[in-house]
């Protein structure tokens, strides 16, 4: 069983502009039972378009995406619900995502009758096995979303999402509203998750630190593309895109005391997807760019066994 | 040196029912010096930078304590007084440029309003605002001053902030959470900008962050505050290499480090208390492997020499 999404494109049409955005440009990768990918990159990448295309919230424009052979985005209703239960998403802020007048009991509880999951006096021991699971103590099964810390909120979230028996977790963001003391513990949390339930994890996040911590393989995202995709140790540990390099010198380190070196910053801003400029999308910023990357869109190529990088002039 | 700032036992409290959001925190800032507050959601830190400028939002008041500036305190100034320290003396920048400039303004009668209502000495207004802009590394000024906030991508609209920040050259600028909603490389470049302008005008700075990263890279000082109190104080080198307070302990044993095992990560149990919530005992020890009888009877109070210091009462490193 994998995750295999191929060649997928993602164009969305703004009327009043009377403009196509590119939100995915061509995305390929896969993902086998039981790893974790890791997407990073930063707003307008198409992290989270790919996302929703994961789930089947939306159809690709082009190309497809496929979870143990059966087509993502395109099926039937009655289908799509099968799959809705066979891949979950979670969010980045549980308290938009869970309903504020919904028990956190009841939410969950929820879950189960839709997919069918357990006959109807078996559900509410679930729901305490399902909370016991994620750490939130039984008594707060009548409590509402408001009445909880973010933390446990976005255990109540998962919870929710471990309800439907997923084999496959999309996490858009999942630690990032949380403060520094909790996030560790939702981490934690998910890589035990990970294999007493024996989940696949697309982890999409902006944060390196977090990716790094629970990722086997990496994609870095540009504007739409792939532009490095390998195994966290090689793109975090000897990355060669010009874009990876600059996103990993741009975290602000807390081992490197005072020694943030102000005077290399990666300079501009991210295109508009909407007028996305010719080439490589990256070129107008990037230390290195030639004449060829105005005109060449660079393809994914291998530099090393499980290493690809889109950018000719570092493979030279 | 003499201090610019010194704020001595600060309280900030819920007007209605005095329930204690901030409790005696004291701290300085000398000319030319960067102190950065550390902690999590509701420990306090927003609400002090804000009692320093009088922007408390309705509701809440200043509980005890004094803010003094250059001598004077800030909480007996009058209105007019305060008016003419704020945006000349003290500036601030916010988290979200959006809701900090109008929507419906071009953005440089914004940085000329902010030059018409305050004195200032300044001949050629316009441009000394083109000029602002042009110091913020912004592209193309002119276009720029007949531009709206929302033809700007985030990253611009904060550089926009800075430049009206900067304007009146104050002494004093607090910087709250700036690159929490940017994107990592343009935080950078916005951090490179504050610090480069930091270094040339020798002006002081208080950043408010949760990111132990920004902190450890561009101050000399620095405070953590906990659940309405601060609970140590001291230099980057001391607070990063040889943390005391095991809340500081644990705040960065929970980061992933860069070097990368992949260990389970160290993790606080458990969530900050209220301020208000905790009473007669340390507020950390709910939370805390070390505490014992008394952290559950007694506050600790902050103790140590000047400038570096820690309110437990078995910090990392002493002996018992």
């Amino acid at each position: 069983m994998s995750l295999e999404v191929d060649g997928v494109v993602k164009r969305y049409k703004v009327k009043a502009k009377k403009s196509t955005i590119s939100a995915l440009n061509g995305v390929t990768l896969s993902v086998k039972k039981g790893e974790t990918l890791g997407i990073v990159g930063e707003s307008g990448c198409g992290k989270s378009t790919l996302a929703r295309l994961i789930v089947g919230l939306e159809p690709p424009t082009e190309g497809s995406l496929t979870w143990s052979e059966e087509v993502l985005g395109k099926s039937v209703r009655n289908s799509l619900k099968s799959h809705h239960s066979k891949i979950q998403l979670v969010f980045q802020d549980p308290y938009s995502s869970l309903n504020p007048r919904q028990t956190i009991g009841s939410c969950i509880a929820e879950v189960i009758k839709t997919h069918k999951l357990r006959a109807i006096d078996a559900i509410d021991g679930r729901v305490n096995e399902l909370l016991s699971v994620v750490g939130i103590p039984m008594d707060m099964k009548n409590r509402f979303p408001h009445q909880l810390s973010g933390g446990q909120r976005q255990r109540v979230a998962i919870a929710r999402a471990l309800a439907s028996e997923p084999d496959l977790l999309v996490l858009d963001e999942p630690v990032s509203a949380l403060d520094v003391s909790v996030r560790a513990d939702v981490m934690n949390l998910l890589v035990e998750l990970k294999e007493w339930f024996n989940l696949t994890y697309v982890f999409i996040s902006h944060d390196l630190s977090m990716v790094r911590h629970i990722s086997d393989q990496i994609a870095v995202m540009y504007l739409g593309r792939i532009v490095e995709l390998g195994s966290w140790s090689e793109v975090l540990n000897s990355p060669r895109h010009p874009y990876t390099r600059a996103l990993i010198d741009s975290i602000p380190d807390h081992t490197k005391i005072q020694g943030i070196d102000f005077e290399n910053v990666l300079e501009g801003e991210v295109p508009d997807p909407a007028n996305l400029p010719e080439g490589c999308a990256f070129h107008l910023r990037c230390p290195i760019a030639k004449a060829s990357c105005r005109v060449e869109v660079p393809e994914l190529q291998i530099a090393k066994a499980s290493h690809l990088v889109a950018c000719p002039e570092v493979l030279k | 040196m003499s201090k610019l700032l010194a704020v001595s036992n600060l309280s900030v409290v819920i007007a209605e029912d005095r329930r204690v959001l901030v409790d005696d925190v004291s701290f300085s800032i000398e000319p030319g010096e960067a102190v950065g507050v550390v902690g999590e959601s509701g420990c306090g830190k927003t609400l002090s930078a804000l009692s320093i400028l009088g922007l408390l939002a309705r509701g809440l008041k200043i509980g005890s304590g004094a803010i003094r500036y250059l001598g004077n305190d800030l909480l007996q100034s009058s209105d007019e007084e305060l008016r003419s320290i704020r945006g000349n003396e003290i500036a601030m920048i916010y988290q979200d440029p959006m809701t900090a400039l109008n929507p419906v303004m071009k953005l440089g009668d914004q940085l000329l309003e902010v030059l018409a209502s305050h004195q200032n000495n300044i001949t050629n207004p316009k441009k000394h605002v083109l000029e602002g802009f042009a110091t913020v590394g912004i592209p193309d000024p002119k276009r720029a001053f007949d531009s709206y906030p929302h033809e700007f991508s985030g990253g611009m609209r904060q550089r926009v902030m800075i430049a009206m920040s900067l304007l009146l050259s104050p002494k004093l600028l607090i910087a709250d959470e700036p690159t929490t909603a940017l994107d990592v490389t343009i935080q950078r470049q916005i951090l490179a900008l504050v610090a480069k302008e930091q270094r040339r005008r020798n002006m002081s700075m208080l950043w408010i962050t949760h990111d132990l990263g920004v902190v450890a890279n561009l101050v000399d000082q620095v405070i953590v505050m906990y659940a309405g109190r601060i609970v140590e104080v001291g230099t980057v080198k001391e607070i990063f290499n040889s943390p005391r307070h095991p809340y500081t302990v644990g705040l960065l044993a929970s980061l992933p480090a860069s070097d990368s095992s992949k260990e389970k990560l160290a993790s606080i149990p458990g969530a900050p208390p209220k301020p208000w919530q905790v009473g007669e005992s340390c507020a950390f020890a709910p939370r805390c492997g070390k505490a014992e009888e008394i952290c559950r009877s007694k506050r600790p109070e902050l103790s140590g020499k000047t400038g570096s210091s820690v309110a437990c009462f078995f910090p990392e490193g002493a002996l018992r």
